[in-house]
């Protein structure tokens, strides 16, 4: 297992990744321009990046790059600019928010647009998914956070029955945009923190669906990190420094801050946190980035992005690809191999009414590590069959092997008689002999 | 009197304690040895202590000179007389002596709850008044739970007794109570209630008498007043409860009351049939009286509360156990309830005189009508009402909000406007309702109507407020934006004129009703984030005058009320600024935001917002880079500093944060180019020292080494360089004793001409021979002029000079630089000397002494460059 810091810039600076251990420079792959919250890495497979473009093109961008390769793997070209970009745990859905508002669900293993829905007025700014990966929480420019139900989404019978929205929990409280969310591990009971333009951090219940804190800053909110106890997170703020606030303080207002970034009061952009080793680690506008002790309150290293404003940081860990992969079988090996098809452009429609249908496989067995969770019909159809092709040449081989067998041992059996008539036959004339003599 | 009480005992024992004992001097025989013992040895004899002869000083006592404890005794005397005598006394007692209330309260309190079922008019209601006027009144501060625990057994005693008097009064007294300790109704909801549908029930005395049956439907309506209506009378105290913890079982308001509902349907069933009783009444030509409408308002007040009740009761635990049921209707409003709400009681609407009556008579009638339409409205949503009766009503509701409600044909006397506002604020909260559930005509009525009792009401009114959460939950009900969806064009029609309302709403609000405007400008963003403001001319101007706090015309006097509106109110208004400018930037909105930056009382933070905001406009591409420029440089370049303490720190602020945004935008050179000319006609204008300093510092920032400047700039610079370094020095008071300090407020404004000086030797040279001449000038002015006052300025501009040389001096760093212009600072010291030796006139001993000074400290500089 090896953890990485990645991070990438809004102008044209690669994406920078740096070992948390050591602090030595890794690969640094090209041609990466994000916005924030536009960078992550998708399962443990490759890294995906909304791309900034000009205001004229039409259609928005997103880059793959696989782990051992600077160069931009698959390029794919959705309707319109993607801002923010999230991948659920297991890396087999990504996610996009548009410039419009709209939200993009893509299958990776496919590249099928499996939805795609009006869920903010205006563009949306950050999105993530909660820890079991049920609930999707988007937060937009217009102020509101909304909440979704992945499994919801797809059950259009029962929103037109009910008459109900689409999203389970709608947040309208801030007043200015939406900056970054984030939640805490109680899955789809936890708390989200949000942070906002307007200078607060809010608190939400997901299971009672309302307010519970407002904690005011010195200064607009950037970015959110939560401290794995779950009672504190960090702020990044635009005065270059880092707040800590407190889920359970008496005051409204938080002042406490971890230490400021830079001298010239450039902003902090953006926030990680890094539970093996409690290390949290901050980019900031003048593109350096930081690690801090938070528990110490001090610096502990710092890397270069280089000169453009670092506006996002990801911690990843990545298994050493090593000798596990032999007991999979072929098909998982091609799977992984090869590149990830290009993300689609519009919804399928009247393709195939399983098409959208969510298979969850039995819980995994326990010497199977990966590609455990959830495939779409189609791949199914394609193992089933490759199974079957494999399975009917493997019992003419085994039936082959088995006759041989079969002769073989028939001849040992012969073979042994004959060794006991012979034997046989020595012993009576030995006993013959003796007794005669 | 509890005062004089222990200094009183205190002598008594002193008394005791020291008594004379007065001893006959002198032997005494012993006595006899045959003495007779004649001592008599008998049981101690008690005589009981008359009163009247008691000593009772010290104690408190009432007119009549009994003390408390009499007094209590007498409360039970078989004398009906005697026990309003000892009330009375008592009430006279506790009025001198209050502090004697609190220590004996409950004492009291144990005593006198008896005489509650007394058998005797006269000493109730004394007993009432006691209570009334003395006893709660002054337990309003401490925990009056046991005092209330204490009564409450003998209220309920005095409820059951046969005699309806008594029954009355313990009515009327549990009233009071409740008055005085609310919570006392959700102690004890449902035996009460059962005591009050008893009463109301069984006794048909009402008719006759309608001022008994008052007192008991006057307190039933002030409970069922007291049930949680609302979400937020339940939820307001949540506030601060600590997360991640475990959750306290706190007992809930609304799961005190759960059990209830069954008891009040009983009631609702009782007080329709006593609603029916007084329908005949009402039909009479003569109308009814004061206490017959009271009583019906109480009634049908009562009704309301209770079904608003019930139905909240029911969505919410529809919403947090049930599934959605359909026959919702009748669930909560029973098979019974619910034909007997709409047959027997809506089913009268409207009650009107039958007869043409005097205008109070008509203010009555149209008070209940307004009741039955709150009731009506809070059923509507239940049941299927028939649709005749539904146009009742609806007509009703149209024409209150019209203000049209004709009493009479003959004398067309308005409603009297409090009863008329009243009634709108109980009607507005259910119009969103209405309009969104009605069929196209029943809608368009409803909205026209409306929309005249939005225009015509005043700032100053309730209503105003009111309104606003109308518009707002027909535009955005429940969070979710409706009104670009909603396909009905007349509905889209008049939203439009709502939403095109609002601005100029909120300047006629102005400051004086923060909390409208704040309504207003919430609103508003909302609209904003949603992007539907599809803001017309005038819309944008009022916008625009909002901002302004300069008046513009000559009929305005305030000008925009933005600035002088409290904090929470401006920052709403900056963020749907920021959504404003983001769909409708004009360059006119712009001005006006840069008067309203300039406006002298601002807040900083305010300011600062101001300018985060438009560079976020800015940055996410809806503002003009030009635009943006002129923003910035404006905002620096015209910023009065009036009251040096707090706008210097002001301006200093926000010539960072100008820096920062500029430096952000990107290459400072290229940025540098675009601003040089700007920026250099501004230094062209001479402004004042702050300023200019301001301008200097964004040079600064953007330039670099070796300076990137044209000609034409440096030579404007080492025109305008001199005057401001001397201005340096003489707006800024030499501090003595922190010379510290002094030489730091100075630096701040060097630090800039510094950096030029690094970058630019030309401009360094030009500067030292420009402080030069003016030595010289003023050296030969000196010389020439007799004038005294012309002679002093002189004198001093020199001595300002001087001080300026010596200041760059005192810097390491800057030495150096000037070291290449020597011969400068060498004529400027000549000069000087020249000066100290001449025989002038016009230089006074005091100004030869400072040229003396100023000479010798200007030569050591000098002889320190050399080396």
């Amino acid at each position: 297992m090896e953890i990485s810091v990645i991070a990438s810039s809004s102008i044209d600076g690669g994406i920078g990744s740096w070992d948390i251990k050591t602090g030595t420079e890794q690969l640094r792959f090209k041609q990466c321009a994000s916005p924030a919250h536009g960078l992550t890495a998708v399962g443990e497979k490759f890294l995906a990046a909304s791309q900034l473009r000009n205001a004229s093109g039409s259609s928005g961008s997103i880059f793959f790059w696989s782990w051992n390769k600077p160069q931009v793997e698959v390029k794919s070209f959705p309707v319109e600019s993607v801002k923010a970009l999230a991948a659920n745990s297991e890396g087999t859905y990504i996610v996009g928010g548009g410039a419009s508002g709209d939200i993009f669900l893509w299958e990776v293993a496919s590249g099928k647009l499996l939805k795609k829905w009006h869920a903010h007025y205006r563009s949306v700014t950050c999105l993530l998914f909660s820890g079991d990966d049920s609930l999707l929480v988007s937060g937009s420019e217009d102020g509101s956070v909304r909440v979704w139900s992945l499994l919801r989404l797809f059950d259009d019978l029962q929103r037109q029955q009910q008459g109900s929205t689409l999203y389970e929990h709608d947040f309208n409280e801030h007043t200015t945009s939406v900056t970054d969310i984030v939640i805490d591990y109680g899955g789809c009971n936890a708390f989200i923190v949000s942070a906002s333009g307007d200078g607060t951090c809010k608190v939400w219940s997901l299971s009672k669906g309302k307010l519970l804190r407002n904690i005011i800053f010195p200064a607009a909110i950037n970015a959110l990190a939560l401290d794995p106890g779950g009672s504190i997170f960090y702020a990044a703020s635009v005065d270059s420094k880092i707040y800590v606030g407190a889920m359970n303080s008496s005051s409204d207002y938080a002042t406490q801050s971890l230490g400021s970034v830079s001298e010239q009061g450039k902003a902090v952009t953006c926030l990680a946190y890094c539970a093996d080793g409690n290390l949290l680690i901050s980019g900031s506008e003048d593109g350096v980035i930081c690690v801090w002790d938070p528990k110490l309150r001090r610096l502990v290293r710092t890397f270069s992005h280089g000169k453009g404003p670092v506006n996002n940081i990801q911690v990843v860990r990545r298994t050493v690809v090593g000798n596990s992969n032999k007991a999979q079988s072929s098909w998982k090996r091609n799977g992984s191999s090869l590149p990830p098809p290009p993300l689609e452009k519009y919804e399928r429609s009247g393709d195939n009414t399983m098409d959208g249908i969510v298979i969850v496989d039995p819980p995994p067995l326990s010497d199977v590590p990966v590609y455990s969770s959830y495939h779409s019909a189609d791949l199914i159809n394609e193992q089933v069959r490759e199974l079957q092709q494999q399975g009917s040449a493997a019992t003419e081989i085994e039936m082959e092997r088995l006759k041989l067998e079969y002769k073989k041992s028939l001849q040992m059996n012969d073979q042994w008689q004959k060794n006991y008539e012979n034997l046989l036959q020595v012993v009576m004339e030995e006993e013959l002999n003796g007794s005669s003599s | 009197m509890v005062r004089s009480k222990a200094p009183g005992k205190k002598q008594q024992k002193k008394g005791i304690d020291f008594k004379k004992i007065k001893r006959k001097l002198g032997r005494k025989l012993p006595p006899p040895k045959n003495a007779t013992n004649t001592e008599i040895k008998s049981q101690a004899i008690v005589l009981p202590e008359q009163s009247v002869g008691a000593d009772k000083s010290g104690f408190a006592t009432s007119k009549k000179g009994l003390t408390l404890d009499e007094l209590l005794k007498q409360t039970s005397h078989h004398n009906a007389k005697v026990r309003k005598n000892a009330l009375h006394g008592i009430k006279d007692l506790l009025e001198h002596n209050p502090a004697e209330l609190q220590s004996l309260k409950y004492a009291i309190v144990d005593k006198l709850r008896e005489r509650l079922s007394d058998d005797d008019k006269s000493v109730r209601d004394t007993f009432y008044l006691l209570f009334d006027s003395k006893i709660f009144p002054s337990c309003l501060e401490d925990n009056q739970g046991p005092m209330v625990s204490r009564l409450m057994p003998y209220i309920f005693k005095a409820m059951a007794e046969s005699s309806v008097e008594v029954r009355l009064m313990a009515f009327k007294f549990f009233h009071l109570v409740v008055k005085h300790y609310p919570p006392t109704f959700s102690l004890y909801a449902d035996k009460i209630l059962e005591n009050y549908k008893d009463i109301i029930q069984k006794n048909h005395f009402y008719v006759q008498d309608r001022s008994k049956l008052n007192v008991a439907l006057s307190g039933l309506a002030h409970c069922l007043s007291l049930l949680p209506c609302d979400e937020s009378d339940t939820e307001s105290h949540k506030e601060n409860e600590p997360l991640l913890a475990y959750e306290q079982d706190a007992a809930n308001e609304s799961a005190r009351f759960a059990h209830v509902s069954g008891r009040l349907k009983e009631i609702v069933g009782v007080l329709i049939n006593c609603f029916q009783d007084f329908i005949p009444l009402i039909h009479t030509p003569g109308g009814f009286d004061e206490k017959s409408f009271s009583c019906l308002h109480h009634i049908l007040c009562s009704i309301g509360y209770a079904i608003k009740f019930s139905i909240r009761m029911h969505v919410q635990r529809q919403t947090m156990w049930l599934p959605a049921a359909e026959d919702v209707t009748l669930m909560i409003l029973d098979q019974d309830i619910a034909p007997l709400i709409s047959k027997k009681l809506l089913g009268s609407f409207p009650l009107n005189p039958e007869n043409n009556l005097s205008g109070k008579v008509d203010e009555r009638y149209f008070i209940l009508n307004s009741v039955l339409t709150e009731i009506f409205l809070e059923v509507s949503d239940w049941s299927h009402l028939h649709t005749d009766l539904c146009n009742r009503f609806l007509v009703f509701i149209e024409y209150t909000l019209l203000d049209k409600i004709s009493r009479s044909d003959r004398q067309r006397k308005p409603i009297p406007k409090p009863i008329h506002e009243k009634t709108l604020l109980a009607l507005l909260p259910s119009i969103p309702k209405l309009i969104l559930r009605m069929d196209s005509d029943w809608r368009e009525n409803l909205l026209q109507a409306f929309t005249s009792t939005f225009n015509d009401c005043k700032p100053e009114s309730p209503l105003t407020l009111a309104c606003i959460s109308v518009v707002r939950n027909v535009i955005i009900p429940n969070g979710d934006i409706h009104y670009l969806s909603e396909s009905d064009p007349t509905v889209n029609n008049y939203l439009r004129v709502w939403v095109n309302k609002l601005p100029s709403l909120l300047n006629q609000l102005g400051d004086k009703h923060p909390l409208s405007s704040q309504a207003v400008l919430k609103l508003l963003l909302d609209l904003g984030r949603v992007g539907c403001l599809n803001a017309s001319p005038t819309f944008e101007e009022d916008i625009i005058k909002f901002f302004n706090p300069c008046s513009q015309g000559e009929g305005d006097v305030s000008g925009g009320a933005f600035a002088k509106l409290p904090r929470e109110a401006q920052d709403l208004a900056l963020a749907f600024l920021y959504y404003f400018t983001i769909n409708n930037f004009s360059s006119p909105l712009l001005e006006s935001i840069v008067s309203c930056c300039l406006h002298p009382q601002l807040e900083p933070a305010v300011l600062c917002r101001i300018v985060e905001v438009v560079h976020d406009a800015y940055s996410a591409g809806y503002i003009q880079i030009t635009d943006h420029f002129s923003f910035l440089t404006t905002l620096v370049a015209r910023f009065k500093v009036v009251q040096e303490e707090t706008h210097r720190g002001t301006l200093k602020a926000i010539t960072e944060l100008v820096c920062l945004r500029l430096s952000k935008m990107g290459d400072g050179s290229l940025i540098l180019q675009i601003l040089e000319k700007v920026l250099l006609e501004q230094i062209n204008l001479k402004p004042m020292l702050d300023n200019g300093c301001a301008i200097l510092r964004i040079i600064c920032t953007l330039d670099s080494k070796p300076t990137s400047l044209s000609e034409s700039s440096i030579t404007t610079l080492s025109e305008y360089l001199p005057g401001y370094l001397i201005d340096i020095v003489k707006c800024i008071p030499e501090d003595k004793e922190n010379s510290s300090l002094y030489i730091q407020t100075c630096l701040y404004y060097l630090i800039p001409c510094y950096f030029m000086f690094e970058r630019s030797s030309k401009l360094t040279e030009e500067v030292l021979k420009r402080m030069q001449s003016i030595v010289s000038e003023n050296t030969k002015a000196l010389e020439s002029v007799q004038d005294r006052e012309s002679g002093r300025n002189s004198l001093n501009l020199i001595q300002c000079v001087v001080s300026v040389v010596l200041l760059m001096h005192n810097d390491v760093k800057v030495r150096k630089i000037i070291s290449s212009s020597k011969s400068e600072i060498d004529l400027i010291l000549q000069d000087v000397i020249s000066l100290q030796s001449s025989g002038s006139t016009s230089l006074t001993v005091e100004g030869k002494h400072m040229m003396k000074m100023a000479g010798e400290r200007l030569k050591i500089a000098s002889n320190s460059l050399l080396t």
